[in-house]
């Protein structure tokens, strides 16, 4: 009786979980299979065709590339740091707005305004705004006798304004998932914790933070995967400069696609990209979940 | 009865000619001559009964669209515009259909363009693959109200003892930046630059840069094809060109590309700066620029790097007839010379002689000479590739982050290999 | 009795330092997030070589950089497409996100490792996977289209949507599900008449997320788009060009935008800000 039970959950669940399948063999499969096989061939634009079996080559000279480990380097800085601030200031923004009753509205539109704006668009505005000299920034700083800063020209500001513009643009995409996960919150265990003469902060650690672990482990692994494709900010603020300073992976392979015109060679690197993530995602999902389970 | 055979005749005339009106589509970037040519669409149209769509986009993306339209079997695009950058790659890779049978066949003096041009983005190795549409050659623009300011000129020649004119060498060229760069609101910190970098790294100091090569009298390959940028006169421009952002250009120069630069000297803090030559006209107007009516061009020192986009037939066109009828309706002396007219760049030498023109656009003699000095830029099949790489070799020396002689004997390697990859050496 | 009145005086005070507190934090973020868009609003009202003066000049502000865009950019045709190919992927992405979400989440279908495969589709770069989709599209005939851009942006949408969703469909409303299964609905009823409502702050914001995703997407719009299905984001890329950045006319594009999804946020905030008393500090 058990069995029949548990097979029919099976089936229903394959049930649910066909279209969604289906959808993503035929759209997206072919392309990451397309390039996996071509990370293995000699394929550039200029001789688009699978005759060439290289094996590993590609993936040696990925491995030898200038400055690919600063690339490497720059980008865990970078992903750590964005998703890090994010998750603190999301989370402040989000227990703030489930926290009021005025004005409620009015702070959500404002908070989801810079996400609905393109990332291209995004970047040159900042990068007017951070102009060195004819900038509203330093102009501001100026007047109130404050030294100027070279926003993009000086190596470690740079780096240090591309990780404020891409806070800037996409905290709301904490805030939206945080949200939405404490309006699900059930009233019990509050009131009960309220009862027992619980103050606010001992609430938050205690219950808020427990029931809402799945929702911020979504939160940080989705981050986490679109903070490592950060690519237009990068593009059209300081194409992975000054020097190396601000050279992320995603712009690495992206001039390896199309400037070098070797295809082969991006797709080893987006490989080796996909490998990684894809490890350090799996751990990440397995322990926290392990400790979910138990805890 | 006669009435309804000629009504019945004239409207099977339409029909059919509808019937039988094809479409060409062509990819173009949205710059003026973009938009003057769709001006004079209407004419071509009624000329020929074939309609034109032009699909314009932004250059930066460009590139990325039209790559797998060209490798594909048939792509959307009957007719293109090629930037002088990728002409190595699109010919290597075999994507542009030769012109060479049908300029013959149709009598097109391919002559009547300025030879510098021709070779940019005309002919490669030999086969004419592409006819030059529009030129942007870089140039030297500068503050003609300051040179001829009294009291600048009796100041310059007090403390140079040189005259204050349009600058003819380098030399006095550098005297003109150091002089003019000052602090006119004594706050300790520079606000009038002698000049503005682009620095920022790829393709953006690579074109700058090149300016400060030829400068020297520095070319980016010997007769025999090595590379020569680590040569005296290129690591010479390096160190002009470091001087010039640590003491003569705004501060965040280093990362810098063209627009930033543009804007600097519209707002009337710069006193020269070598851009492109079609960004002259953008000085001149008021929606984009406060020092109208002040800004002269001339040609740079040693010669500025050469620019432009040529018309090609994709080999993946459908009709490349139709495309064809278009691109010899459009280079037509007749339509190029309205485009002049409207504020396009040209690359027919006729039209920079042309009065009508001239009195139009009085600045295109000088225009003339910056076409006829202009220097080339390596194109080969991995150009972009190497504007990368170099451009980021020059960025690390510019900064100081890397020492002048290192990283520009590193970006001599990185050519070098590139040109051996591509068989030139 | 004392004591409790004591005790609630406290709590109102703790409580208005509380709410104190927030409002200070939501002025605080709001201003650094707003007033660099009140700045592109400010040049999106002027032009070019206003927005770069400095000292600030707040004479000139007219209109016209709006006119220009629906008149010389065809920036209605890119509005209009945009508008389509959002919502549709978004309307057909959320259903079947959801159905694969609960699968994963109640019935561990696949076990973790499909769910990582699902979302390693996401982790190539978008264009890497442009040239493989390009002549894929080409040989189904889907170019140019916008029945396949709006396929493509489901498919870039499916993965991180089901991802969210397996979090909203875990807790309480297992507890009811089970109650309605005691009293013989059946699993696709629980499914659609338990779980799918009370999650719905959760499918909400997914949905929403899955829309601006869509909207701001621009690799595969700029390849797998011709000139009649081209969305917004390529519509703004014409805006620089070898003659610099129209930074008046691009950023009256932005705002123009922004705005409409604005619009459209009042019939959703109901499900989206519900449940204010549920899980307050309070």
């Amino acid at each position: 009786m058990d069995l029949t039970i548990r097979r029919r959950d099976q089936l229903f669940g394959y049930f649910l979980t066909i279209p969604g399948l289906a959808t993503l063999i035929i759209i997206i499969i072919f392309p990451i299979s397309f390039t996996i096989l071509t990370s293995f061939f000699d394929y550039t634009l200029i001789t688009p065709n699978h005759d060439v079996f290289v094996g590993f080559e590609n993936y040696y000279e990925v491995i030898e590339e200038d400055y690919i480990s600063d690339s490497v380097v720059t980008t865990a800085q970078f992903v750590f740091l964005t998703v890090f601030i994010e998750l603190i200031v999301g989370f402040s923004i989000a227990l703030s707005l489930n926290n009021i009753h005025r004005f409620k509205n009015i702070y959500y539109l404002i908070m989801l305004a810079p996400l609905l704006m393109n990332p291209v668009v995004v970047g040159l505005m900042w990068k007017m705004i951070l102009h060195t000299e004819l900038g509203i920034i330093n102009y501001l700083l100026k007047i109130i006798n404050i030294h100027r800063f070279n926003w993009l020209g000086d190596n470690s500001l740079a780096f240090v304004s591309i990780i404020f513009v891409d806070i800037w643009h996409q905290v709301s995409f904490m805030t939206i998932l945080l949200l939405a996960g404490l309006s699900a919150l059930p009233k019990e265990p509050y009131e009960a914790a309220k009862m027992d003469g619980a103050s606010g902060l001992k609430c938050f650690i205690h219950i808020t933070l427990p029931l809402m672990r799945p929702v911020i482990i979504v939160a940080i692994l989705l981050r986490i995967i679109f903070s490592v494709k950060t690519f237009d900010i990068i593009y059209i603020m300081t194409k992975g400069g000054p020097g190396i300073s601000t050279d992320l992976i995603s712009y690495f392979i992206y001039r390896s696609a199309f400037f070098s015109l070797d295809i082969s060679r991006a797709s080893a690197l987006s490989v080796g990209l996909l490998l990684s993530v894809i490890m350090f995602t799996l751990y990440l999902y397995k322990n926290m979940n392990y400790t979910n389970k138990h805890g | 009865m006669k009435k309804l055979i000629i009504l019945s005749t004239i409207f099977a005339f339409l029909y059919t000619s509808h019937l039988h009106a094809k479409t060409i589509r062509i990819l173009m970037e949205t710059v003026p001559d973009t938009r003057y040519l769709q001006e004079l669409l209407p004419e071509f149209e009624q000329q020929t009964g074939i309609k034109v769509e032009i699909e314009a986009i932004g250059y930066v993306d460009m590139h990325t669209k039209l790559v797998p339209q060209l490798i594909a079997p048939q792509g959307s695009y009957d007719l293109i515009v090629v930037d002088f950058y990728w002409v190595g790659e699109f010919t290597k890779a075999k994507w542009l259909m030769p012109l060479d049978d049908l300029v013959k066949r149709d009598n097109i003096n391919v002559n009547r363009y300025i030879p510098a041009l021709m070779n940019l983005v005309g002919r490669v190795d030999g086969t004419i693959y592409m006819l030059p549409f529009y030129n942007y050659s870089m140039a030297m623009v500068y503050r003609k109200d300051l040179i001829n300011d009294p009291n600048e000129k009796a100041n310059f020649k007090a403390q140079t003892g040189f005259d204050l004119k349009v600058p003819t060498n380098w030399s006095e060229y550098w005297k003109q930046v150091e002089f003019f760069t000052r602090d006119k609101d004594n706050d300790g910190k520079n606000d009038f630059f002698g000049t503005v970098i682009q620095g920022q790294r790829g393709d953006c100091i690579a074109m700058h840069w090149s300016n400060f090569l030829y400068a020297q009298g520095g070319r980016y390959n010997a007769n025999n094809g090595e590379p020569l940028l680590n040569s005296a006169a290129a690591i010479s421009a390096m160190a002009y060109y470091k001087e010039a952002i640590a003491k003569y250009s705004p501060e965040g120069s280093a990362s810098y590309c063209f627009d930033e630069a543009f804007n600097i000297v519209a707002q009337g803090n710069a006193y020269s700066l070598t851009t492109f030559n079609i960004m002259y006209a953008g000085f001149d107007d008021p929606k984009s620029s406060s020092v109208v009516g002040k800004i002269g061009i001339a040609p740079n020192p040693g010669g500025g790097l050469n620019g432009a986009w040529g018309w090609a037939i994709p080999n993946s066109s459908t009709q490349k007839e139709e495309a064809w009828n278009f691109i010899k309706w459009a280079e037509s002396y007749k339509i190029a010379k309205k485009r002049a007219m409207l504020g396009g760049a040209p690359t027919q030498s006729k039209i920079f002689n042309d009065p009508d023109i001239l009195r139009e656009r009085p600045y295109y003699p000088i225009l003339g000479q910056v076409l006829a000095g202009a220097q080339e830029f390596p194109v080969f099949t991995y150009t972009t590739e190497f504007v990368e790489k170099v451009g980021r070799e020059l960025n690390l020396a510019a900064t100081g982050e890397k020492e002048i002689e290192e990283a520009m004997n590193a970006a001599n390697k990185a050519y070098r290999k590139l040109l051996v990859k591509d068989g030139k050496l | 009795m004392i004591w409790f009145l004591k005790k609630h005086q406290k709590n109102l005070k703790l409580n208005k330092i509380n709410k104190f507190t927030s409002h200070f934090i939501l002025i605080l973020f709001s201003l650094i997030i707003f007033l660099p868009i009140i700045w592109l609003l400010r040049v999106a009202l002027t032009n070019k070589v206003t927005a770069y003066k400095i000292p600030p000049e707040w004479a000139t502000l007219n209109l016209n950089n709006f006119t220009e865009i629906f008149t010389n950019n065809s920036f209605t045709n890119y509005f209009i497409n945009s508008v389509i190919v959002s919502i549709g992927s978004t309307a057909i992405a959320l259903p079947i996100a959801a159905s694969m979400a609960y699968a994963f989440s109640r019935y561990n279908t696949g076990g973790s490792l499909l769910r990582i495969i699902v979302l390693s589709t996401q982790l190539l770069p978008p264009v890497i996977i442009v040239l493989p989709l390009f002549t894929l599209y080409l040989k189904i005939n889907l170019l140019n289209s916008i029945t396949g851009l709006i396929l493509a942006h489901v498919t870039i949408s499916l993965p991180f949507l089901a991802w969210i969703l397996i979090s909203f469909f875990e807790g309480n409303v297992i507890y009811l599900e089970q109650a309605a299964r005691v009293d013989g609905a059946s699993r696709l009823q629980a499914f659609l008449y338990i779980a799918i409502p009370v999650s719905s702050p959760g499918l909400i914001a997914a949905g929403l997320l899955a829309f601006i995703l869509s909207w701001n997407e621009f690799i595969l719009a700029l390849i797998l788009s011709g000139p009649q299905t081209n969305t917004i984001p390529v519509g703004l890329s014409s805006f620089q060009s070898h003659r610099g950045v129209d930074i008046a006319p691009l950023a009256a594009a932005t705002i123009f935008s922004i705005i409409p999804v604005f619009l459209l946020l009042p019939f959703i905030k109901k499900y989206l800000i519900s449940g204010l008393s549920l899980g307050a500090l309070k």
